[in-house]
């Protein structure tokens, strides 16, 4: 707005920023000042917040050391990162494959998939996860990463292609039509002309692929019930229920999972929002 | 050439179909049939159909009334509230200042992180003897002993809704601001020239141009109200005072390994979830104009 800023406008902004910030930041914080507080300060019952001697030495238990917390975590984090890697590579060529028809190519049925499609994302998970278990169980898939990250993509893909076409829906149609002209396939025009200038979307379709397999919960608790495959989270979590009593690692466990998908967050906001916009938008 | 043009499409279609056919559609399906089945694990010669009777075995229990409410109040607070901070976020970021890069980004944040860690996070701020609130009120005198704050159903109702409110407002906000932003200055030109206060404009020109996009932003995060799970189970676990309807569909299938009524109760979560998904259809095919 161009009107100047009264002296009454910049406390109210600077107290509303300050507020803001708290309630966004605040717990993470004050999980990373109990993280590096040394379990003999946490338990002396004081009302101090900050520790005399802070320690990093959670951290390390959990990087470095080789007993079963530490080798648990670990293996929760690669975990978690093949997931990651497994889900972008398989799921977003599934989306683009799902999206670019139906944003661009006329056929009977567009209407009612794009509708399924909206009225997916409204099923909870546990409205399939009892036949999947016993699929599962039955393929011996339970505690493979392969399955695990298939139904993962189902879970993604509905968002993910909406994204893609409410940006598809955008693009002119005559950048088709001159490439048909100049003789190239409705394949070839796909990949030579749609796509090089989708890249916005297609990345923050990426991004959000990435932060929704890393945050899975639900899904990894039932289908992967060993450690062989079980995600970060859900590592994470139980840490509070059954690893450990100590309060500190428990709080450096937890800042560890919430790394990656913050630098995400910070560093690719930009994209992030387009994709949070156009989720929500028709286009 | 006009032949191929009409397989393309379906072509195209096939791997996203048969995967969500086949771990989607068909599961769901297969949900409905147990949902009609006397089908408990620990009987397992005792399958049979029995129709609709875990459906009318559900609605006739107290505790399934009990988590419908817990649910109710974890919707309806989740929704004020993010509309309310959502709001307000939107318009903090929308005031010119070197700041919003950096405010941006940490708007955004909460929305990126696992809700399970989110839970397991925000009960250190509530916990009674290590969690921040009590040594703040201990610290300024408020109060004498601590508080118990996951002790009581309708605290932990409260608390936990404010931890799904954090991961939603973001997305709110953010979805907010681009409508703000994309309100023609001109409007607002007009509207001074015409003598309307700040107040004035706000209510009678801004907040009706925000209100389609709203209507999107609250029924996702109504949707996303209904089907709260890790971060109850953060907060306070499986416990039967603090369970919504997720919850206590998870203990009926996966602790009494009761898979009919589990099914059954998954079924009605589904339906007013589904509800709310249409009212999400409709509300993404309006359009938004300004004239």
């Amino acid at each position: 707005m161009s009107r100047k800023k009264s002296p009454a406008f910049r406390v109210v902004y600077t107290l509303a920023i300050i507020c803001f910030v708290a309630f966004s930041l605040g717990p993470i914080l004050w999980s990373f000042i109990m993280s590096i507080t040394p379990q003999s300060e946490m338990l002396a019952n004081s009302t101090n917040f900050f520790p005399k001697n802070p320690t990093f030495q959670n951290y390390i238990k959990l990087i470095a050391d080789s007993d079963q917390q530490g080798l648990l975590f670990r293996k929760g984090l690669v975990n978690s990162i093949k997931a990651a890697f497994l889900s972008l590579l398989l799921g977003i060529p599934f989306a683009v494959s799902f999206a670019y028809p139906l944003a661009r190519i006329k056929f009977k049925g567009v209407k009612l998939i794009r509708d399924i499609l909206l009225f997916t994302m409204a099923i909870p998970v546990f409205a399939t996860i009892i036949p999947l278990y016993r699929l599962f169980v039955s393929l011996q898939l339970l505690d493979n990463l392969f399955g695990l990250v298939l139904v993962y993509i189902t879970s993604f893909l509905p968002l993910t292609v909406w994204l893609l076409i409410s940006y598809f829906d955008t693009l002119p149609r005559e950048l088709e039509e001159a490439a048909y002209v100049d003789g190239c396939s409705r394949f070839g025009t796909m990949v030579r002309i749609i796509l090089p200038i989708s890249y916005p979307i297609i990345f923050a379709a990426s991004l959000i692929v990435f932060l929704t397999t890393w945050n899975q919960f639900q899904i990894p608790l039932i289908l992967a019930p060993s450690h062989a495959t079980k995600p970060i989270a859900v590592v994470a979590s139980e840490f509070v229920t059954k690893i450990t009593v100590d309060y500190g690692l428990m709080n450096a466990g937890g800042i560890l999972a919430l790394i990656p998908p913050s630098i995400v967050a910070i560093v690719f906001r930009k994209f992030l929002i387009t994709g949070i916009v156009g989720g929500a938008t028709k286009g | 050439m006009k032949k191929k043009r009409n397989v393309l499409p379906y072509a195209m279609l096939i791997p996203g179909s048969v995967l969500m056919i086949a771990l989607v559609f068909y599961p769901i399906i297969v949900t409905f049939y147990y949902s009609l089945q006397h089908m408990k694990l620990t009987a397992p010669q005792d399958n049979r159909f029995v129709g609709l009777q875990n459906y009318q075995k559900i609605l006739s229990d107290s505790s399934f009334w009990y988590s419908l409410q817990n649910s109710m109040v974890i919707l309806v607070v989740v929704v004020v509230l993010t509309a309310v901070v959502g709001l307000a976020i939107a318009l903090l970021l929308n005031v010119d200042s070197k700041l919003n890069g950096v405010l941006t980004a940490i708007a955004i944040i909460p929305w990126a992180l696992p809700p399970i860690v989110n839970g397991v996070m925000w009960r250190w701020i509530f916990h009674p003897s290590f969690g921040f609130l009590n040594r703040l009120l201990l610290r300024l005198d408020l109060v004498e002993q601590p508080v118990q704050w996951l002790n009581s159903r309708w605290s932990i109702m409260l608390i936990a809704s404010l931890v799904v409110a954090w991961r939603n407002i973001p997305f709110c906000a953010v979805v907010t601001l681009s409508s703000l932003q994309a309100i023609p200055r001109q409007i607002y030109e007009s509207a001074v020239i015409d003598g309307s206060g700040t107040w004035q404009t706000f209510k009678h020109i801004t907040l009706p141009l925000l209100v389609p996009s709203f209507g999107i932003v609250l029924t996702s995060t109504s949707i996303n109200a209904i089907n709260v799970f890790d971060e109850i189970v953060s907060l306070s676990g499986y416990g039967d005072m603090s369970k919504n309807l997720m919850i206590d569909a998870y203990l009926r299938t996966f602790s009494f390994l009761d898979y009919g009524v589990g099914s059954a109760l998954t079924y009605i979560i589904m339906i007013l979830a589904g509800i709310l998904g249409l009212i999400y259809i409709r509300n993404v095919y309006r359009e938004v104009s300004y004239l």
